[in-house]
C-alpha cells in the first residue's frame, strides 16, 4: 500500500512539474476555456477510464468500450434517422450499452472465457453492427438541445459531460474505497480462488463490472455524438487503447488487486495536460504519440526498478 | 425573339455584374497574423507539396506571424483534428486552413474557432454541410473530375468493360463528391453505356489498407477491367498490388495520382492515365484566401475578386456542390501518361 501511495505521490509531482511547464510556456494554458476544452476534447475517454480501473483491478480487461461507444453513437442517428424522439433513442441507446455488457459479463463469469478474448470477439462484433446500421456516411442534424447539451456550458462555462465525470468520479470513488462492493471488487482481482471460498458470488460479481463498462461506453458515445454533432461507422475506433494506457499509468495494476480511483485520475490530468500543452506548443501527432507511449513505458519499468533493487545488491553483499 | 432579348439582357447584367468587382484586389503584404495549415494527417506527400506552396506564399506576403504546419497521425485523424482545431481557437490564430477529414464532426469546434476570431478556410476537402466554414478553395470543379474519370475509364478499358472504385475513407466529402459526379457523367452520356461500375470500396488512405481492397475487388470481379481511384494513396496501392500480383495486363488502375509515385506504373503500363492537380499551386492559393480574410482585406462575399500573386485572378462563388457555401475554383488538371509523366515526375 505504501508503494501505491508513493507512487501516487510520484504521478503528482510529475502533474506539477507538466502544469508548471505548460503555463510558463503557453500564455494561453490557464484560460477557463482552453482548461474547460482541455476536459472536453477527451471526456468519453476519461469517463471510460474511470469504470475501466474497476475492470483492471478485477484482473479482467474490457476492449470493447470503443466499440460499443461506436455502435452506442451510431444505433441514436440510426433511430433518429428513423424517426424516434431523441429522448427514446437516448434510453435505446443506453439499453444497447447494458445488453452489450452484460453480455460480456456473461461469456467471461459463466462460461469462464479469458475476457481478452470475448472483449475482442465484441470489438469487432459491435463495430461491424455500427458500420451495417450507418453504412458508409456521416449522419448529423441532432436535435439542437442534444447538440447543445454537448457543445455549449450548462453551468456558466462549464459542459454537462465535465459535471457527469465529476459526479460519476464522487460515485465510483466512493463505491470502490468506502464499499463492500469495493473491497470485493479488489479481493477477487488478487484472487479469485480466495473469494469463491470466502463465498463471494465472484460470477455476478464480475457480470455487475462489465454491465457497468458497457453503459458507460454507452454513455460516453451518446456523449460525443453531442459534442461533435454527427457520428460515423468510425467513431471512437482506437479510444480502447488510450483509455487502458491512461489506466496503467495510474499504477493499476493489469495482474489486478492493486490500483486505486485517484491514481487514474492523476493519470487522466497528467495524459490530458501533457496532451494540450504539446498541442499549444504547436508539437505535431507523432510526437505526442511517442511522448505518451514513453511516459507509459516508465510507468511499467520504473515501480519494477524498485523491487529489483535489492536483488541488485545481493551479489556485492556476498563478495 | 423573346429569348434573344431574355438573353441579352441576362449578357448585360452579366457584364455589369462583372463590372462592379473588374478592379481586383490586391492583398498587401507585411501584415503579422498567425496562420494553421491543418493537412487530415501527416506522412502524405501532397499534403507537404500545399504546404511547400503556403510557406512560399507565406514569404512572399512577408507576414511576420507564424505559418504552423500541424497535423494528425492517420489513426487519430478525426479526433485529432478536432483536437487541433479547438486548440487553434485558443491560441487566437488569424486563420486555420483546413483539408477537413472529419465530415460535419468538425463543425462545432470549427464554429468555435470562428466565434474566437479565426478565418476556416478548408482546401482539398470542404466541410460537408458548410457550417463552420469561410471559403473553400477548389482545387478543380467537382463536376469536371467526374466527367475526366470517365473520360479515362472510357479511353483505357475501350468503351466497354467492368470498373471498380477504390476511394480514400467514407465520410472524405470530396472524393464522395467525385465519386458521384462520375457516376452523373457515365449516366449523362451514351457513349459511357458498355462501362459497368460494380462497386466503390474504401481504403481509408493508408496503404495497406487499400492494397488489401484492391486485391480483394480483383478476387470479388474476376473479370474487373480497372481500378479508378481517385485518391494519389489509393492508386498508388492499386497499382502497386497489381504489379506484385502479376494482374497489369488483366487490371487497370487510374484516379487521381502524384506523377512522382505514379511514374514507373505509367511506363510499365499498370495505370496507362491518370489525372492531379499541383498541390503546391493549391497551398498557395489557400494560403492567399486566408491571408486575405485573416487581415480584413478580403470579406469572403460572393463575387470579390482578388490577386493571388504568381497565380493571377481568383474570385469567390457559390458551391454549386454545396447549397449556401462558398468556393473559389483554382482549376484546371493536368493528365499524365507515358508521353509527359516522366518530366511531371522529375
Amino acid at each position: 500500500m505504501s508503494r501505491l501511495q508513493s507512487w501516487e505521490g510520484f504521478l503528482l509531482v510529475c502533474l506539477i512539474v507538466i502544469f508548471g511547464f505548460n503555463a510558463v510556456l503557453t500564455p494561453e494554458f490557464l484560460g477557463i476555456g482552453n482548461q474547460i476544452n482541455l476536459f472536453q476534447l477527451s471526456i468519453e475517454k476519461i469517463i471510460l477510464a474511470l469504470v475501466m480501473t474497476f475492470i483492471i483491478i478485477n484482473a479482467e480487461i474490457d476492449l470493447s468500450i470503443g466499440s460499443m461507444m461506436g455502435l452506442s453513437a451510431c444505433s441514436f442517428g440510426y433511430l433518429l434517422q428513423l424517426g424516434t424522439p431523441a429522448p427514446l433513442a437516448i434510453l435505446i441507446c443506453l439499453g444497447v450499452g447494458i445488453a452489450g455488457g452484460f453480455l460480456n459479463g456473461w461469456f467471461v463469469a459463466r462460461l469462464g472465457l479469458p475476457s481478452l478474448v470475448v472483449t475482442l470477439a465484441t470489438l469487432i462484433g459491435f463495430r461491424g453492427l455500427a458500420r451495417v446500421m450507418v453504412e458508409d456516411r456521416g449522419i448529423g442534424d441532432f436535435p439542437e438541445w442534444f447538440d447543445a447539451l454537448g457543445q455549449q456550458g450548462l453551468i456558466g462555462p462549464i459542459p454537462f459531460a465535465l459535471i457527469a465525470f465529476v459526479v460519476l468520479f464522487v460515485l465510483l470513488y466512493v463505491l470502490l474505497e468506502r464499499s463492500g462492493f469495493g473491497r470485493k471488487t479488489y479481493v477477487i482481482g488478487s484472487n479469485r480462488d480466495v473469494a469463491d471460498f470466502a463465498g463471494i458470488d465472484t460470477a455476478r460479481h464480475k457480470i455487475i463490472l462489465f454491465t457497468m463498462s458497457g453503459t458507460a461506453a454507452a454513455f460516453a458515445g451518446l456523449l460525443y455524438a453531442a459534442r461533435v454533432g454527427a457520428v460515423r461507422g468510425d467513431v471512437a475506433a482506437g479510444f480502447e487503447l488510450d483509455v487502458i494506457t491512461i489506466v496503467l499509468l495510474g499504477g493499476v495494476s493489469i495482474f489486478g488487486g492493486k490500483g486505486t480511483l485517484v491514481g487514474t485520475l492523476l493519470s487522466i490530468l497528467i495524459v490530458l495536460n501533457l496532451r494540450n500543452g504539446m498541442a499549444l506548443l504547436n508539437i505535431t501527432g507523432h510526437i505526442q504519440t511517442g511522448v505518451i507511449g514513453l511516459l507509459l513505458i516508465a510507468s511499467v519499468v520504473i515501480p519494477r526498478l524498485k523491487l529489483a533493487k535489492p536483488r541488485a545488491i545481493k551479489p556485492e553483499a556476498t563478495a | 425573339m423573346k429569348h434573344l432579348i431574355m438573353g441579352a439582357a441576362a449578357a448585360l447584367m452579366l457584364t455589369t455584374a462583372n463590372f462592379a468587382y473588374a478592379e481586383a484586389i490586391k492583398l498587401e503584404g507585411g501584415k503579422a497574423t498567425n496562420m494553421v495549415l491543418l493537412p487530415k494527417f501527416l506522412g502524405i506527400l501532397v499534403f507537404d507539396q500545399a504546404n511547400e506552396g503556403a510557406q512560399e506564399a507565406h514569404k512572399e506576403l512577408a507576414n511576420s506571424g507564424e505559418l504552423q504546419f500541424v497535423g494528425p497521425t492517420p489513426e487519430n485523424s478525426v479526433a485529432g483534428q478536432i483536437e487541433i482545431m479547438t486548440t487553434s481557437g485558443t491560441q487566437g490564430v488569424g486563420a486555420i486552413m483546413l483539408s477537413n477529414n472529419a465530415g460535419d464532426q468538425i463543425t462545432p469546434s470549427a464554429e468555435a474557432a470562428q466565434k474566437a476570431g479565426a478565418k476556416v478556410v478548408t482546401w482539398d476537402s470542404p466541410i460537408p454541410g458548410g457550417k463552420g466554414e469561410d471559403v473553400f478553395v477548389a482545387q478543380v470543379d467537382f463536376g469536371s473530375i467526374g466527367v475526366v474519370m470517365a473520360d479515362m475509364a472510357h479511353s483505357i478499358l475501350g468503351g466497354k468493360g467492368k470498373m471498380a472504385v477504390l476511394s480514400a475513407s467514407a465520410d472524405a466529402s470530396n472524393q464522395n463528391a467525385w465519386i458521384d459526379a462520375m457516376k452523373a457523367a457515365l449516366a449523362a452520356d451514351p457513349k459511357y453505356a458498355d462501362i459497368e461500375l460494380v462497386d466503390v470500396v474504401y481504403g481509408d488512405d493508408q496503404a495497406e489498407v487499400s492494397y488489401n481492397r484492391a486485391l480483394a475487388l480483383v478476387d470479388k470481379y474476376p473479370d474487373l477491367g480497372l481500378i479508378m481511384s481517385p485518391t494519389t494513396v489509393g492508386i498508388q496501392a492499386s497499382a502497386k498490388a497489381m504489379q506484385d500480383e502479376g494482374l497489369c495486363d488483366k487490371v487497370k488502375v487510374s484516379g487521381l495520382g502524384l506523377p512522382s509515385e505514379m511514374v514507373s506504373y505509367t511506363m510499365n503500363g499498370c495505370a496507362p492515365e491518370f489525372a492531379l492537380w499541383d498541390f503546391r499551386d493549391l497551398g498557395y492559393l489557400t494560403y492567399m484566401t486566408a491571408y486575405g480574410l485573416a487581415t480584413g482585406q478580403l470579406k469572403g462575399e460572393i463575387g470579390e475578386t482578388f490577386t493571388a500573386g504568381r497565380m493571377g485572378d481568383y474570385s469567390i462563388e457559390a458551391d454549386p456542390g454545396r447549397e449556401g457555401a462558398k468556393r473559389i475554383l483554382m482549376g484546371p488538371f493536368t493528365i499524365y501518361n507515358k508521353d509527359n509523366v516522366e518530366a511531371a515526375a522529375k
